[in-house]
């Protein structure tokens, strides 16, 4: 039986399965723990709990003393769940973090566009008794049926917008961006729940901004821009998006226009694998490369907010911070997988 | 009027009042006079206040946490010495590891309690001061603790008592001395990435697994207790090393190079520390672990290729010596262990010729080297002994002038062959192990060729008693070494034969028999 679990200072609730750890489902729902063995003898995870029971597991008696497990401290990497609980853990609240309820809504079709061969845009309209609020680079779910499970999408328009944009890249194999892009229509109902993530806008910050977006990934960058420039952010932003040839690469007139529009608004698109003989005027190189060149590999004074494949965030973040930007302003959205969790990875970082 | 209760303070709130908070900045003298050491390693630190502190730990929490530790190590230990648990253990040849590691470690916990003590003093930061404090007094425990748990060995077998006699003496506890004189009389951000980062971070687990699983695995539940109640404060180590690491980083450009050289000269001297564990994860514990070739592809290429990719972020690259600790892992524990085979005489624990199940377990772990190099050697000794000449060499040995290690070593491209490099500075001819350590002397000359090599010292005769003639012609230096050295002739030779083998059978059998 799952229970569910309040972090403070945070003040985030999540579900944690039987059997599962506190840190196990504190990572898979983003909320960083500090840990480093993961099998109970090292403390770096102590938590406290304030309300609620664990059972604290394999904890060592050096890593977790008794008379802690009376005081109720507990091993974030060992302890699971007996009851509904509440832990004080060694996390920051994020002045910028609204911590918007996640809630289940359903909506219509009311359109769907090839925006590039292989992907598509998905309009939706929720149905006015759900309404659905969030933080612009924020994530929703998409319900599939049961045994395909849910996907998540970030939304491409900004918060308070009529209509709900996702933007579904093929994945060659992947039964849920099949299905929507072979079987849904316009018309049809679907299911949804958000929003989730920590991937938004660090306000509070007043900094100027970069967004490093590639293929399908502009979504979220794209609602966050909107959503700055709508409040009328004067602060320069730069946006380089990344594709793999001129037909992949989308939306390009729509941010040429508001670059015209806002002059703090900087548009770079770049496309890595682009014919040499295809009349495209612009750069060709991967986003990590075009970022260091627009920026003369000075990142300083920025916030980086990073949104792609796997490997370009990995080079953009090794450029970022060889330009001086380091981990406490770079963000991804970033989902941690069960093959996550097994990979071997050093705690030098803990977010990106 | 209604107020609202005052909001509870978070840990990160209660732990900057408890430590930040309470530092300041003096103005009667000027901060760099206060804090001398930080600027001439060429390390730019523009704003200490970017240090994180990796962990959130109020002194008055660590005092509780630490006594309550003590009381329940030293609660196990005294348990273990009532009940004869040293006749637990699996076989004596057992008790050589701990004549080994704890008559090594403890003096080098020590050096550590003393350089983590210089660094709370000379850290600007209050954060990074107060972990450093902390580390001290842990590193204390430790060297008081290890201490404790193999007294009570001492009172049953020989070659326990005179560790701190002879850590500045022994020629082979010279390679541990070496690494903590080297990291302690470096500047402070060299000895937090020397010690903080390449020993607790990088190569630790290697040290841990064959000393605690090799413990537990073999009945000791003393030393295995010691093991654990030692690793509940690595954690915080490690993540201090790490913190460090990204600070310097994250500073300034220029520290990178900096930074890089001292990872690179680190890695190796702390694998070059590594040689003689594997020799007790191979040969040495009755009931192995894992062998040292497996623990260092988890440990040290898995966990360690992990940090460096992540690493490399910020520019920083695979140590140099990377790919050399990977083909010498299928060598080393087996070229450390026939090297003290045949020092037999000049140390105090105990060696062996592995008995026939224990070579073909060294053969199934080591398939491409164990039975074209090493078996036919270990074989020819073992019929040797049976005809009752023991093999014992009886030269001095020649040492590297950085590692200190005997140079024992294959070249890396050849087993067959030794490798030998050598430097000559103003005049005088140095020798190394490898690359690596030369290239470790070329950089700093001046500090290595103060090393104290044992051998030189008997052959120069400062090691024979005041009034023997150390200039005429017959003076022999190994005459008085075994003196100098305080060594127990009990200690010493092949453990077939030893005191400790037939004492430990007496006494197991009078403990399980009428």
């Amino acid at each position: 039986m799952s229970h569910e679990l309040t972090i403070e200072p945070l003040g985030r609730t999540i579900q944690v399965e039987e059997g599962q750890t506190i840190l196990d489902a504190s990572l898979r729902a983003g909320i960083h723990l500090p840990h480093a063995c993961g099998q109970g003898y090292c403390a770096t995870c102590k938590i406290s709990v304030t309300d609620g029971e664990v059972d604290h597991g394999n904890a060592s008696n050096f890593a977790l003393m008794d008379y802690e497990r009376e005081e109720g401290r507990a091993l974030a990497c060992c302890a699971t769940l007996l009851a509904d609980t509440t832990i004080e853990a060694d996390v920051e609240a994020d002045a910028d973090a609204r911590d918007i309820p996640v809630r289940d809504v359903s909506g219509t079709v009311t359109r769907i566009e090839n925006l590039t061969p292989s992907i598509k845009g998905v309009w939706i309209e929720l149905d006015a008794n759900t309404p659905l609020e969030f933080q612009a680079g924020q994530y929703i779910n998409f319900h599939f049926a049961p045994e395909v499970g849910q996907r998540a999408f970030s939304p491409a328009n900004a918060p308070g917008a009529p209509l709900l944009e996702l933007h579904v890249r093929l994945v060659p194999g992947g039964r849920g961006t099949q299905w929507i892009h072979q079987e849904l229509k316009a018309g049809d109902r679907v299911q949804l729940s958000g929003p989730y993530g920590r991937f938004f806008v660090r306000k509070s910050a007043h900094l100027p901004s970069i967004f490093m977006a590639g293929g399908s990934g502009l979504s979220g960058p794209r609602s966050m821009i909107l959503d700055l420039l709508a409040e009328g952010s004067l602060l320069p932003i730069v946006l380089v998006h990344g594709a793999r040839n001129a037909s992949e690469l989308y939306y390009r007139e729509d941010f040429e226009e508001l670059a015209r529009q806002h002059a703090n608004f900087t548009y770079v698109p770049v496309l890595s694998d682009e014919p040499p003989d295809s009349g495209w005027k612009g750069r060709r190189q991967f986003v990590h490369e075009a970022a260091r060149e627009h920026f003369a590999g000075d990142f300083r004074g920025h916030k980086a907010y990073l949104c792609g494949p796997p490997l370009m965030i990995e080079a953009c973040i090794a450029t970022l911070m060889q330009g001086r930007l380091f981990e406490r302003d770079i963000y991804t959205e970033k989902f941690f997988s069960a093959a996550d969790a097994q990979q071997v990875r050093s705690p030098l970082f803990k977010r990106v | 009027m209604t107020t609202a209760p005052p909001k509870k303070l978070s840990l990160k709130e209660r732990y900057t009042l408890m430590t930040r908070d309470l530092a300041w900045d003096t103005t009667y003298q000027p901060m760099s006079k206060v804090y001398p050491q930080v600027g001439y390693e060429g390390i730019k630190i523009h704003d200490w206040n970017r240090w994180e502190d990796p962990f959130r730990l109020t002194m008055d929490a660590y005092w509780k946490y630490q006594a309550e530790k003590e009381r329940k190590l030293y609660a196990i230990l005294d348990a273990f010495n009532q009940n004869n648990g040293h006749l637990t253990v699996t076989d004596a040849r057992y008790i050589n590891v701990l004549k080994l590691y704890l008559g090594s470690t403890p003096p080098l916990e020590l050096m550590a309690a003393r350089g983590f003590t210089n660094m709370g003093r000379q850290m600007v930061g209050a954060g990074p001061r107060v972990a450093c404090l902390m580390q001290a007094v842990d590193e204390y425990r430790h060297f008081q603790t290890q201490i404790h748990s193999v007294s009570n060995y001492n009172k049953y077998y020989n070659g326990l008592d005179e560790f701190a006699h002879q850590q500045s003496r022994m020629w082979y506890l010279s390679d541990g001395k070496s690494f903590f004189d080297d990291a302690i009389t470096a500047g402070p951000f060299e000895f937090m990435v020397a010690i903080g980062f390449a020993f607790e971070y990088v190569l630790t687990n290697i040290l841990f697994v064959p000393f605690i699983s090799g413990a537990a695995y073999n009945g000791d539940l003393a030393a295995m207790t010691v093991g654990f109640s030692a690793q509940s404060d690595e954690a915080r180590h490690m993540t201090l090393g790490l913190e460090c690491i990204k600070f310097l980083l994250e500073q300034d450009p220029d520290n990178l190079p900096i930074v890089q050289r001292w990872i690179d000269k680190w890695t190796w001297r702390g694998t070059r520390k590594l040689g003689a564990v594997g020799m007790m994860m191979d040969y040495m514990l009755p009931k192995r672990i894992m062998s040292f070739k497996e623990a260092w592809e988890i440990y040290f290429e898995q966990n360690g290729s992990a940090l460096f990719n992540d690493l490399a972020r910020y520019g920083i690259k695979v140590p140099a010596c990377f790919s050399q600790t990977v083909v010498e892992k299928e060598h080393v524990s087996h070229q450390s262990w026939i090297g003290f085979y045949m020092k037999s005489r000049a140390m105090s624990f105990h060696t062996w010729v592995p008995g026939p199940e224990e070579l073909d377990w060294l053969s199934e772990k080591y398939p491409n080297t164990f039975d074209r190099f090493y078996r036919p050697t270990l074989e020819h000794w073992d019929k040797m002994e049976k005809q009752g000449k023991r093999f014992v060499n009886n030269t001095q040995p020649m040492n590297c002038q950085c590692c200190l290690n005997t140079i024992k070593y294959n070249e890396p491209d050849d087993p067959m062959s030794t490798c030998f490099r050598e430097s000559v500075y103003k005049g005088e001819k140095f020798h190394f192990c490898s690359d690596h350590c030369k290239a470790i002397f070329d950089h700093e000359p001046e500090k290595y060729v103060q090393a104290y090599i044992s051998s030189h010292q008997a052959l120069q005769g400062n090691c024979a008693p005041e009034g023997v003639d150390v200039t005429a012609n017959d003076f022999d230096p190994a005459r008085y070494m075994n003196d100098f050295w305080r060594l127990d002739p009990r200690a010493t030779g092949d453990f077939n034969g030893s005191d400790d083998q037939k004492n430990f059978a007496a006494w197991r059998a009078q403990a399980t028999t009428n």
